[in-house]
């Protein structure tokens, strides 16, 4: 019975009072005609309430007009009134639709991409690849094939075995599996020379094959081959025929090298310095979009900027793509600071000690280190920083014919 | 004289196939509601009373219902009667019931 009250209250009923003096009468007939009533109760002696599904309300005319009794209705309950309630508010209706179509746009768009397996050097290849594709944050999901853009990927980028591009949600996930490069092919019969990396003085040489071309203490600029790798072997007993054999050279070269860097020395040099004051700049951040919040422009004619997001936290520890961009900027004053002679001389020491860090060679060690000043015609000073090296110089190179 | 023997003789047919109807449900052990259609009864507890296979109800008042079956008519009696439900096959009746009563 409950289901079909239930029934009954989705479909709607009345609460109705029905007046006359055969209410018995329009009762039996109601039920002969299969209207169903329920919870009858006598108001008086001529009315009684009761209660009938939509239908049969609809159906009870000819029933009164037998039993001449008058029908009213108390009240309307159910889901219909209830809705119909609302078909007036319009704003209410507005707002559901707006509220639809939001759902079904938010749904219908990338949010996220996700890429997962492979070295991290290929996820910003194949990040490139979905731009040109123009596929990013925002981009609708109607229209995309992830067959055909995980075969593009697997084209336009190399290093990659297989890519399975697949959207869960509102998520494009690309799962790529490296392939593993065949290692270079070194062929045996070829000749390869040991070749100068760079200028040097040779201290100690190693030949395990090739026929060594220099000597120690031998000056040797860069490019110069150190070991051939044609061997050449006089055959007197065949009338000094020259027998070749091409082979790999191998072996070590041991020289030295300089490395220098010049710098000039300035009594003078700015110094920046951050003040106390900074200015934000707020940005209102919806995927990869920006867009400005209304403020002041920055106040500062030097500044120095860092910017950091701040994304609205969702549930089980997600970050929703929806946010602030905080743009922080400092104010900078630059100082012309003098040195004293001494001074500027450390620092155009470090400066120069500072670029030839960059260009050392990693497997050699460092013998020597040399400063000097020079000066330049013009007055200016130099700080000159030599550092002599203990290095292999040698390098494989296929012999060209 | 034909005639009344006749008219007994009817009466007494009526009375047999009255009979038949039940011995036939008591022979085949089936419900009587099931076979012809006599009315069932159910009380549950105090507060309702479900009738099947009634005709119609005759009297509706405050504490008093009358309902038409084939086996005659069943009054009940009690406070706050109210007809729950009424379909063409079976009406609950809720309410204080005092009394149930056949042929009245």
């Amino acid at each position: 019975m409950f289901l079909v009250h239930l029934w009954n209250y989705i479909r709607g009923y009345v609460i109705i009072v029905v007046t006359g003096k055969s209410i018995e009468r329009f009762i039996n007939i109601c039920t002969k005609r299969q209207i169903l009533l329920w919870d009858i109760v006598r108001k008086d002696n001529e009315s009684a309430i009761m209660k009938a599904s939509l239908r049969g309300f609809k159906l009870m005319r000819p029933a009164a007009k037998k039993s001449y009794c008058r029908v009213h209705i108390l009240k309307k309950c159910g889901l219909i009134f209830f809705l119909n309630r609302f078909r007036k508010r319009r704003g209410l209706k507005l707002g559901f639709l707006i509220f639809i179509s939001l759902f079904a746009l938010s749904t219908s768009i990338i949010w996220d991409i996700e890429i997962t397996g492979g070295k991290p050097e290929i996820a910003p290849k194949v990040m490139e690849v979905l731009k040109v594709e123009k596929i990013g944050r925002g981009t609708f999901k109607m229209g995309l094939n992830p067959k055909a853009l995980a075969s593009k990927i697997a084209l336009q980028v190399d290093g990659i075995a297989w890519v399975g591009v697949e959207l869960k949600g509102v998520k494009l996930k690309v799962s790529i599996v490296d392939s593993v490069s065949a290692p270079a092919l070194i062929r045996n019969n070829e000749p390869f020379n040991l070749v100068a990396e760079r200028d040097g003085l040779i201290t100690h040489i190693e030949v395990y094959a090739g026929n060594p071309l220099v000597k120690e203490g031998e000056t040797v600029r860069k490019g110069q081959v150190l070991v051939s790798g044609k061997l050449q072997n006089m055959r007197p007993d065949l009338g000094d025929f020259v027998v070749t054999k091409d082979v790999h050279a191998l072996g070590r070269i041991i020289a030295r090298t300089w490395y220098e860097s010049t710098v000039p020395v300035s009594t003078t040099y700015t110094q920046r310095i951050r003040t106390d004051r900074s200015h934000d700049t707020v940005y209102l951040r919806i995927l990869d979009w920006k867009i400005k919040l209304p403020g002041k422009k920055v106040p500062f004619e030097i500044k120095e900027t860092t910017s950091f997001d701040k994304m609205i936290a969702g549930p089980f520890g997600l970050k929703l793509p929806i946010g602030l961009t905080i743009e922080k900027s400092f104010e900078i004053i630059e100082k012309q600071v003098n040195l004293t002679l001494d001074e500027a001389i450390r620092v155009a020491e470090e400066t120069a000690r500072a670029e030839l860090a960059k260009s050392l060679p990693t497997d050699g060690k460092v013998v020597e280190e040399k400063l000097s000043h020079v000066e330049g015609e013009d007055g200016q000073r130099y700080v000159k920083v030599v550092i002599e090296c203990e290095e292999d110089i040698a390098s494989l190179v296929p012999v060209i014919e | 004289m034909k005639r009344g023997i006749h008219r007994i003789k009817r009466a007494k047919d009526k009375e047999n196939s009255k009979n038949l109807g039940e011995k036939l449900a008591r022979l085949f052990e089936i419900p009587g509601d099931v076979i012809g259609s006599r009315p069932k009864v159910t009380a549950i507890g105090r507060g309702e009373v479900l009738i099947e296979n009634f005709k119609g109800i005759m009297d509706f008042k405050d504490g008093m219902i009358r309902i038409n079956t084939n086996n005659g008519v069943i009054k009940i009696t009690g406070n706050d009667l109210k007809i729950r439900e009424i379909t063409s096959e079976e009406i609950i009746i809720g309410g204080k019931i005092s009394n149930i009563d056949y042929d009245a």
